[in-house]
């Protein structure tokens, strides 16, 4: 933070600053149709988070921020909570950084993601509710609800707090403007156990 | 974490909707989805007239999660705000801003439509208009329109700055399919009055007028350019109005030092608390202006 700038000007330098970091770790998903989603890169060794409905082959395309393509092998899918994990056969990518918590009401918010197929377009809001949902087949899930727009290849995108951390992956649009996402603490409970089978299958 | 300028901006705007959040609660009176109301005083919850669907078994759900009974204190349709009363005196009142809402200004749309917990909207002051007939009939001095998302069930709750404090009252009651911001001004003085008298006293003047154009010998004789005035057609005997000496063919051009020109003008000068006040009305009688002392009535 700059102290002789001017407090727009200093606003402005934290979320560019913010954005270009968050950015790094964006994906596109590609299935039969041209650009279908986003996805997370989750940790260095190409892990990907993304939405279980932007998944729509076996085999689906990811392209990285840098413009490399891969195809990728879905290790877990779950329609019920609308999440996925993909893994690609890469190396040294920059993962996002996950928050711990979920967010207070209030809070400011920015969603990345690929909406009408515009690559990496940014929206911002503020966390608008917690939610608890019933899902289609489980439990009763808490989820995110913004302000912030979000349209058609939003999906699997980051909801993301004034720090760069991802608190949640956006999933749908309720009414036209009523945003969800899938919050942080949901992801690491599907991570932890996606990565808990792999190694009892090794 | 680190902490940068957007964080903390972050953190101010959460902090500002708990602070008013502490004060806003569910108003459970309609028979689809609740709304929402801010506690005006320790007792007296300001909400909006329109999701006041029945007089009995009005049920508020508090911040604390606490829920308690409440009953009518008083309603205004025309401004579409109603005045409910907990059995017990356990709220926070919401505070008022200091100044009043400036376009461009960063706010949120608070409300408690469910049990589970405070919601909110960010926005910015779009425009400040008015004054304005409303769809209910009456005459909105001013009003605010912001880009924040009026969701279900927000009617009644508080549009606050970025600190917490109150800069008007959300509904969407007042202008069909529009959401709009009563100005804390106003919203906190129907209050006042709700809360006194049970109803909002409107000033009785006992004429009937139709709006007519000033001819340019008018105007001269006013010295001032007005484009027109109210054309007495009737004084009702008794009224005010009668006991202020006005005829018909009387044109009134003039209230309280204030132009009047058409019926808007006229109702705009006798909003807000004035029954019982003294006024100078002006008149043009036979084409000269006139001065003539008023007492408004109740009506």
């Amino acid at each position: 933070m700059n102290d002789t700038l001017p407090l727009t000007d200093s606003l402005t330098l934290a979320m560019d600053e913010l954005i270009r970091r968050v950015r790094l770790s964006l994906v596109e998903i590609r299935g039969r149709r041209f650009g279908e989603g986003a996805g997370i890169i989750w940790d260095t060794d190409g892990l990907i988070l993304t939405n279980n409905h932007v998944i729509s082959r076996s085999v689906p395309y990811v392209l990285l921020p840098d413009q490399g393509g891969y195809e990728a092998h879905v290790l877990a899918r779950d329609a019920d909570i609308d999440l996925a994990l993909l893994q690609i056969d890469t190396l040294q990518l920059t993962p996002a950084q996950p928050a711990e918590v979920l967010p207070r009401v209030g809070e400011i918010v920015f969603a990345l993601g690929h909406p009408w197929g515009q690559r990496g377009y940014l929206t911002h809001g503020v966390v608008s509710a917690i939610i608890r949902a019933q899902t289609a087949h489980r439990h009763k899930v808490t989820l995110i609800r913004t302000d912030v727009p979000l349209a058609p290849g939003s999906s699997g995108g980051p909801l993301i707090n004034s720090q760069g951390q991802v608190i949640g992956i956006n999933a749908m649009i309720v009414g036209g403007d009523q945003s969800l996402s899938i919050p942080i603490t949901l992801i690491q409970e599907f991570v932890a156990g996606v990565r808990a089978r792999k190694i009892t299958a090794i | 974490m680190e902490k940068n300028l957007l964080t903390e901006f972050s953190d101010a705007l959460a902090n500002a909707v708990e602070l008013a959040g502490k004060s806003t609660v569910l108003v459970d009176a309609r028979r689809r989805l609740p709304s929402s109301g801010i506690a005006y005083t320790a007792d007296l919850i300001l909400t909006a007239d329109h999701t006041i669907e029945r007089d009995e078994d009005i049920r508020i759900l508090l911040s604390d999660g606490s829920q308690l009974p409440a009953k009518v204190v008083g309603r205004d349709p025309g401004s579409d705000l109603a005045l409910l009363r907990l059995e017990r005196p356990t709220l926070t009142a919401i505070q008022p801003a200091d100044q009043p809402a400036r376009i461009g200004q960063f706010a949120l749309a608070i409300g408690r439509p469910s049990s589970e917990g405070v919601q909110a909207s960010l926005g910015v002051i779009s425009s400040i208009g008015g004054p304005v007939r409303t769809g209910r009939g009456a005459m909105l001095a001013r009003y605010i329109r912001t880009d924040c998302i009026p969701y279900p069930g927000f009617s009644g709750g508080p549009l606050v700055d970025s600190s917490g404090m109150l800069l008007g009252v959300n509904t969407s009651g007042l202008a069909r399919a529009v959401a709009l911001t009563i100005p804390s001004e106003i919203a906190l003085k129907v209050a006042e009055s709700l809360a006194a008298h049970g109803h909002v006293r409107r000033a009785y003047l006992g004429i009937r007028s139709q709006p007519v154009e000033l001819s340019t010998e008018a105007q001269d004789a006013l010295q001032r350019k007005q484009a027109g005035g109210l054309l007495l057609v009737g004084v009702e005997s008794g009224s005010p109005a009668s006991k202020a000496g006005l005829m018909v063919g009387d044109i009134l051009v003039g209230l309280g030092g204030g132009p009047v020109s058409n019926h808007d003008e006229l109702f705009a000068l006798l909003a807000g608390d004035v029954v019982g006040q003294v006024q100078t009305l002006e008149i043009l009688r036979g084409g000269q202006p006139l001065q003539v002392q008023i007492t408004y009535g109740e009506m």
